[in-house]
This record gives structure tokens, sequence and C-alpha cells, in this order.
């Protein structure tokens, strides 16, 4: 499919004046990408006292003493261990779950699969905001709230819409054929599942946990609202404790800043091809 | 017992087995709350017990006529408008500017720039809000770069209630556009590059190209965007609560942080926070559906 463009853009295709316009715009927008991030960087590299002096230029006397020192006092092996978890337990079961019920819903008749495959369809439009109240006073009502299991079960449900969406559409593609022969051979729908649909499902389940890693992980309202106890914060809420307005040592808030900022430009990193594809399938809502 | 015996096949109980974790789950932290939320927008609910309280009253649409007499609702509202205006009129149409050039190699390093445009969408929300608030803040490069024009320029980006949401709508389209990018992108690579090659070899020239050939093949990505964009543009909240929480005098609010700050700062009013989020669903809801009717009128041609 991937076969190259073989007729390039001609110089005469554009006027010259519009070609630098185009040029300039990306350049000034690579440069606006990276230039805070790298000011950022080099901020965390400085001791408040020469940030102060200092605000914009290389830092002359690089340190990394704001680094251990913002670790230990915004507690982040906690907040990364909290994060992991979270984004890998949500992740795990929303694959799960979505992929047993695309499978139902692709492949085994029933009248309930309209309204049941629906109601999922319209919560692709829901947001958070929409549910952050009853959530909350719902987690208060069954003693869910300051728990795990009360910020995880959120998790799985908010990635549900989408997964049931990506798995039933993929599901679907698989020929009815396949699930038939096995049906004659005497094979149970859950071993069916087991053996032979969910193998076959990991494109899907790769996209599904690209979108989910990346929505969990960097996700804050949930647990802002859910969570009070230090213990169970995630990453993006310890950080805004850390650095939030009232920091006054810039140093350490900014190392802390790029310890928040790294474990996921290094993923996007390595994932990059993957991360690009899940986003565009991710894409489809609406 | 017979008869529900017969009923109760094998694919039955495969099927109630499969849907099961995922609908109850599902059901109970998004449908149930969504209803849930509905009614108590009409109760005096506030604090305490919520089921079986005897206390609680059924006030209509009271909350609601609340919400539209309070001017920090239309202030929240008219950034919402705002941010959306950005997505719609910024994000996309320069998203598609990039995922063009990059696609029809216009620039050298295309991957390079393709990887990079897309990097603000991977990080956290909370720091790109507070990276960015340092960075218009007095103290950062945004101030000092303004003196080198203007010497003795005075940064009162965080304190003129005026001027304080244009750091806000810059970060957006800073944040989002590289996502349309590589939604466009994506959707690029799929026109099949010999209709180009054809249309070249014929002698169109490759603006015609770009208005006969990838427009329509992309109209239908185009409002996915925008519905996208629209839904993006309500949901906004994180950046907002990090860079400015809403400052100063509440003038960077928008809808979802006017909700917050109504549910979960100083005395609680619930039943106004949840009409707040009802309206946005309603107003989600509605402008969605006005995209795919302008679509049905005047997209036409596409599949």
């Amino acid at each position: 499919m991937k076969t190259a463009v073989k007729t390039k853009i001609r110089k005469t295709d554009f006027h010259p004046l519009l070609r630098i316009f185009v040029y300039l715009t990306v350049l000034v927008f690579t440069v606006l990408t990276l230039y805070p991030l790298f000011w950022l960087v080099i901020s965390s590299l400085k001791t408040t006292t020469e940030f102060q002096r200092n605000m914009t230029g290389l830092p002359v006397n690089p340190t990394i003493n704001n680094y251990p020192t913002a670790w230990r006092l915004a507690q982040f092996d906690t907040l990364f261990l909290n994060s992991l978890f979270f984004t890998v337990a949500s992740t795990l079961l929303v694959i799960l779950f979505s992929l047993m019920a695309g499978f139902a819903f692709a492949k085994i008749r029933s009248k309930a699969t309209p309204f049941l495959h629906g109601s999922f369809v319209i919560g692709i439009l829901l947001t958070l905001q929409s549910i952050m109240v009853p959530l909350f006073l719902m987690a208060v009502a069954t003693n869910l709230y300051n728990t795990r299991l009360g910020v995880l079960i959120p998790y799985v449900g908010m990635g549900m819409p989408i997964g049931i969406y990506l798995c039933t559409e993929f599901i679907k593609s698989v020929p009815d054929s396949v699930v038939e022969s096995a049906r004659i051979d005497g094979a149970s729908y859950l071993r069916i599942f087991a053996m032979i649909v969910a193998p076959m499902a990991k494109p899907v389940a790769v996209t599904l946990a690209i979108l989910n890693v990346s929505g969990v992980w960097n996700e804050f309202m949930l647990v802002n609202i859910l969570v009070s106890s230090d213990a169970l914060r995630t990453l993006p809420v310890g950080i805004l404790k850390f650095s939030g307005p009232l920091a006054s040592d810039y140093g350490r808030m900014f190392a802390a800043l790029t310890i928040g900022m790294v474990p996921m430009v290094v993923f996007y990193l390595i994932f990059r091809k993957q991360i690009t594809q899940g986003v565009s399938a991710g894409a489809v809502k609406g | 017992m017979k008869r529900f015996l017969t009923w109760w096949t094998e694919e039955r109980r495969a099927y109630l087995l499969l849907v099961l974790p995922g609908v109850l789950v599902y059901w109970a932290v998004m449908a149930f709350p969504t209803v849930f939320s509905l009614g108590l927008s009409m109760t005096n609910y506030n604090g305490g017990v919520i089921f079986g309280n005897p206390n609680i009253q059924f006030v209509g649409l009271k909350h609601y006529m609340r919400m539209f007499n309070d001017q920090y609702f239309w202030i929240s509202l008219k950034n919402n408008g705002l941010i959306m205006a950005v997505s719609l009129f910024g994000q996309i149409p320069l998203g598609f500017l990039f995922a063009y050039v990059i696609h029809r190699k216009l620039i050298k390093f295309g991957s390079f720039f393709q990887t990079t445009l897309y990097l603000p969408c991977v990080i956290s929300t909370i720091v790109v809000g507070r990276l960015w608030q340092a960075f218009f803040s007095p103290y950062g490069p945004f101030t000092k770069f303004m003196q080198r024009f203007q010497p003795g320029w005075e940064n009162e980006l965080a304190y003129d209630p005026k001027l304080a949401i244009i750091p806000v709508l810059f970060v957006i389209l800073w944040m989002y556009t590289g996502q349309y990018m590589i939604i466009f992108l994506a959707n690029l690579q799929k026109i099949d590059p010999s209709l180009i090659e054809a249309a070249r070899i014929d002698g169109a020239s490759e603006w015609q190209v770009l208005t006969r050939i990838m427009f329509p093949a992309l109209s239908g990505v185009i409002v996915t965007s925008a519905i996208l964009a629209i839904a993006g543009s309500l949901k906004s909240f994180d950046l907002i609560y990090a860079m400015t929480s809403g400052n100063p005098a509440r003038r960077t609010s928008v809808l979802a942080l006017y909700m917050y700050d109504t549910a979960f700062k100083h005395s609680p009013n619930y039943p106004l926070a949840n009409s707040i989020s009802m309206f946005m669903v309603l107003l989600s809801f509605t402008l969605i559906v006005l995209v795919r009717i302008t679509e049905a009128r005047f997209g036409g041609r596409e599949e």
C-alpha cells in the first residue's frame, strides 16, 4: 500500500512567497515546541539563586541537586508506583473486558446487542465532567472514597466505550467461518474466545493499550477528587501539589516538572509508530 | 423450568458471561451517574446522606435558572467559545497544513517535524500548564523576549482580566495542533498515490490535486476532527486548572472549572454543579448534531 508518491511537487507549483511562508510557519512552530521544553530542563539545572539572576541563559554551574531533593520531597517513588498501578491495571482490564464483550457483540447473535452496544457508543461522547460530582458522591456513599478500587473502577469504566467500539469493529472483520468451524468441532464460545479470538486480537489490543496508557497516566481530575491521602496520589496530582502556585523553590519545581515529563516523552519516542496509529484509530470517535 | 432450560443455552450463557463485566462496570460508573446527575440537578440535596434522605425535595429547574443568572456562567461559556474557535479555526487548519507539507515532502526532515510537533500531546497537561505559567510569568522567557523589543515592558498577563485568557488560548493551540496533524497525515497516506500521480500526468496542478482529490477524500475526517475539537474544547479543564486556576478574578474560568468550583470549593452546591454538567452534555450533543446536519447538507459527495 505504502508506495511513495513519485510525482514530486515542482518548483513552479506554489508561489515562492507562499513556500517561504509555509517553511516559516513550520519552523516557528517547531521552535516554539522545543524551546519551552529546553528552557524547563536547563532551568532545572540551576539553583534558585542562580535562576533568579539568570532566568533564560544556560546554567553557569549546572547542578543536578534539585533532582534528589524534589524526588524526596514530592515522594516521587509513591507517585510513580501509584501511576504505574492504575495505568497497568486499568489497561489490562479494559482490554480484557472490551475483547470479551466485543466478541459477544460481533459473533454471538442476541436481541440485547443493539441496546447494549448502543449504550457504549453514547458513552464515547460522555465526558468525565458530566459524571464527576455523582462519582464523588457515590464513592463516599459506598466507602470507596480514598481507596485504590474507588479510582480503578471508574478508570476501567471510562475506557470501555472506545474499547468496545474498536474491539467490536475488529472482531467483526474476522470471518464468521473461523468461529463456525470451531463450533462444528464442538468448541464452546468461551473456548473460542480464549483460544482463537484473543490471540488474533493483538493489533487492536495494542491500539487500545496505547490509548489507555496515555490517557490514564496523564489523568488528573479523577484522582484529584476521589483521593485525599498522600499514599494514593498519582504523578499529575502530586506534581501539581509540589510545583503548584505556592511553590517558591524554582529549581526544585522545574526538576519535578522535568521528572513528570520524561517518562511519557521516552514512551513516545519508543512507541512513536504505534502511538501515531493508535491516535488516528482512536479518532473515529463521534 | 423446562422452558427456561431450553432457553438457557450454552450460547446465551456465554453471551452473558462475556458481556457482563464490561456492562456492569460501565453502567455503574458512567451510565448510572449520568442519569443520577440529571436527577440531582433538580433537587435541593446539599450534603449528608443521599439515599433515603427525607429532606431532599424536587425543585424543578430552579438551579438551571440560577445558573443562567450567574455572571461566572457567562464568562465561562464565553471562554469555552474562544477555545472552540481556536480549536476549529486554529488547530485544524494548522494541523492540515503541517500534514500536507510533510506528506507531499514540501519540507525536508518530515519525520523529525512530525515527531516534534506531536510531542506536546503526550506530556501531562499538568506539566504543560505549570511550565507555560512559568514561561509567561514575570520571571519567564516571554517577559525577557518582550523587553528586548520594548525596554521596561511590564508583564501584566497574569493580572489583567482582559488579557489573561490569551496565554491559555495560545497553549491550547500549542498543545493539540499535533493531534490533528497526525489524524490528517494518517488519512492522507490512505489516498492511493497512483491517483495523484495520474492526475499530475494529465496536467493537473498541485492546487487542483489539493482541492479536487485531497479535500474531498478528507471531508469525512475533517468532520470527525471538528466533532473532536468541539467535544475537546468543552472538556478543557486540567490545563487551565494548572495554569491559572481560572484567575484573575475567575476571568479565565471555563464551564468545567466553574462546575468544579461550585461542587468542591467553599460551601458545595451539588445540584447547581450538576445543572452545569447537564448543560455541558446538552451543549455538546447539540453542537455535534449541528455538525452532522451541516455535513449531510453540504458535505454530499463522499460516501
